[in-house]
């Protein structure tokens, strides 16, 4: 069932999110200064928790997977791996205490799977990493504007920080550039939650109850070297939701 | 390694690293006591230390779980006042940098920490122009001062850079959910992730924990001033 869904045929609708999403110091200023998108309100405070369940899950599981296959071997390398699993696993379990606590039902655990060659090598273990942890970053600053609650609000730019911690280190131990790699410009870019679920849907083997709203574009943040095509790209194809343009 | 950029005085107290299995006990992200960041050594600290809200006396927004965050208010109003805190914090961080930098006393890790000094210098062109564009007028920069060996030590200026980092995530975390504008919070959100990265790859460099917790923690910005103090010059 692996090899049907995880074929090698080239992923439709490629964009640059995960290659080139660099922002350099100037644009940073635009940034701020001028327009920005920011996602709109997709579904009350429950909704975004189940969001981001949904996506530490996938974290949490495939650190679970790498480590356990024994990829990392510098001791140090191997202990910040560990933390960052632990990390991940501390999330699910924030996420769902908090759902229940709030009287909504905690997203069941999807069934995951990634790609053969993720776990065939050191380099292809980092290069996936990267990806998911760059991807939780964007995902959680695209639902700042959206929580309503404050001390979940509190919570969630906790967790965003530590993603991006993670991302910072993977790229470190990746041997990254610096700019561009390790860091990614002077300020974080938010993703659409349209555009996180597209991009994280090849990995959920079965659809979970989410009541996600498709997205409209199907984004790629799959590194080259591990594209997947086929049943999991018609799952892609969805349609994301409009944004709204605040002015700052 | 053993050098104290900090002449002894305390500047802020952080965390040690905690146990993760402890965090599991305040998992919930609410209804445990306000925060789960109220269980955590470093809000005790701070909670002993200032139990009260601010002197100021601004009352501090409806709803909020960070009642003392108001010491922003010297700075100006509401979403104004956080800005030129950050502004000012920025400037320390931006100053630091330019100057470590300036020293060539890095090698290698240079370019790591060359892209900070750059996002440093940025956020402070990026809230100013902010500042600007709201109408307001944006912080002075403050004229800092830097314990001796500072610029002089690599350990040493990787080792403030550490608590520079720590402080600023810190910070901005305080003022996540006191922000009013959406677009402000946003803005200031994806600012403190690159803080957060920044301290990250700096704790690698100093051979410290690079993620002491699961969740970033938060300080007023009472807190945060009081910690920057030794810095801030006549």
């Amino acid at each position: 069932m692996l090899n049907s869904i995880w074929n090698r045929r080239s992923f439709i609708g490629r964009t640059a999110i995960g290659a080139g999403a660099v922002i350099g110091g100037s644009t940073a200023i635009e940034l701020l200064s001028t327009t920005r998108v920011w996602a709109a309100a997709e579904g009350t405070d429950g909704d975004i928790l189940n969001f981001a369940l949904t996506l530490e899950y996938i974290e949490a599981t495939f650190y679970e997977r790498g480590n356990a296959a024994g990829l990392i071997t510098d001791a140090r390398e191997k202990d910040i791996f560990a933390t960052i699993q632990k990390d991940e696993e501390a999330h699910v379990q924030a996420l769902t205490d908090t759902l229940n606590k709030l009287g909504v039902a905690p997203v069941a655990k999807p069934t995951i799977t990634f790609p053969a060659a993720t776990f065939a090598s050191r380099e292809s273990y980092l290069k996936l990493a990267i990806v998911f942890e760059n991807t939780g970053v964007g995902a959680y600053l695209g639902q700042a504007g959206s929580i309503t609650n404050k001390d979940i609000l509190q919570a969630a730019a906790g967790i965003f920080g530590v993603e991006a911690r993670h991302a910072a280190l993977i790229g470190v131990i990746s041997g990254a550039t610096p700019e561009g790699g390790i860091y990614k410009g002077a300020t974080e870019t938010p993703i659409a939650k349209g555009d996180v679920l597209a991009a994280v849907m090849p990995f959920l083997g079965g659809m979970p109850n989410t009541g996600f709203a498709p997205a409209k574009q199907s984004v790629n943040l799959l590194p080259a070297g591990l594209a997947i095509g086929g049943a999991a790209a018609a799952l892609v194809a969805f349609r994301t939701r409009g944004s709204r343009t605040p002015q700052l | 390694m053993n050098q104290d950029p900090f002449e002894g005085r305390p500047v802020i107290q952080f965390a040690s690293e905690k146990d993760r299995r402890a965090f599991l006990k305040y998992a919930a992200l609410v209804g445990v006591g306000g925060s789960l960041v109220s269980a955590l050594p470093i809000s005790n600290v701070f909670a002993a230390a200032s139990p009260t809200p601010s002197p100021s006396g601004s009352p501090s927004p409806s709803g909020s779980p960070n009642p003392s965050g108001s010491g922003t208010s010297q700075f100006g109003a509401g979403d104004i006042g956080i800005l030129n805190y950050a502004l000012t914090l920025e400037y320390l961080e931006s100053e630091f940098y330019q100057k470590g930098l300036a020293a060539n006393i890095l090698g290698d890790d240079a370019k790591y920490v060359t892209p900070v000094a750059a996002h440093e210098a940025a956020h402070v062109a990026a809230l100013t122009a902010t500042l600007n564009k709201l109408g307001a007028t944006p912080a002075t920069k403050p004229t800092f001062v830097f314990p001796p060996t500072t610029f002089t030590d690599k350990a040493t200026f990787l080792k403030t850079a550490v608590i520079f980092e720590e402080t600023g995530v810190k910070a901005y975390h305080g003022q996540v959910v006191l922000i009013k504008d959406a677009a402000i919070l946003g803005a200031a959100a994806s600012i403190a992730g690159v803080e957060s990265r920044h301290a990250a790859v700096l704790n690698y460099l100093t051979q410290t924990p690079p993620v002491p917790n699961p969740v970033e923690q938060h300080a007023t910005a009472d807190e945060t001033l009081a910690a920057i103090k030794p810095f801030l010059g006549a």
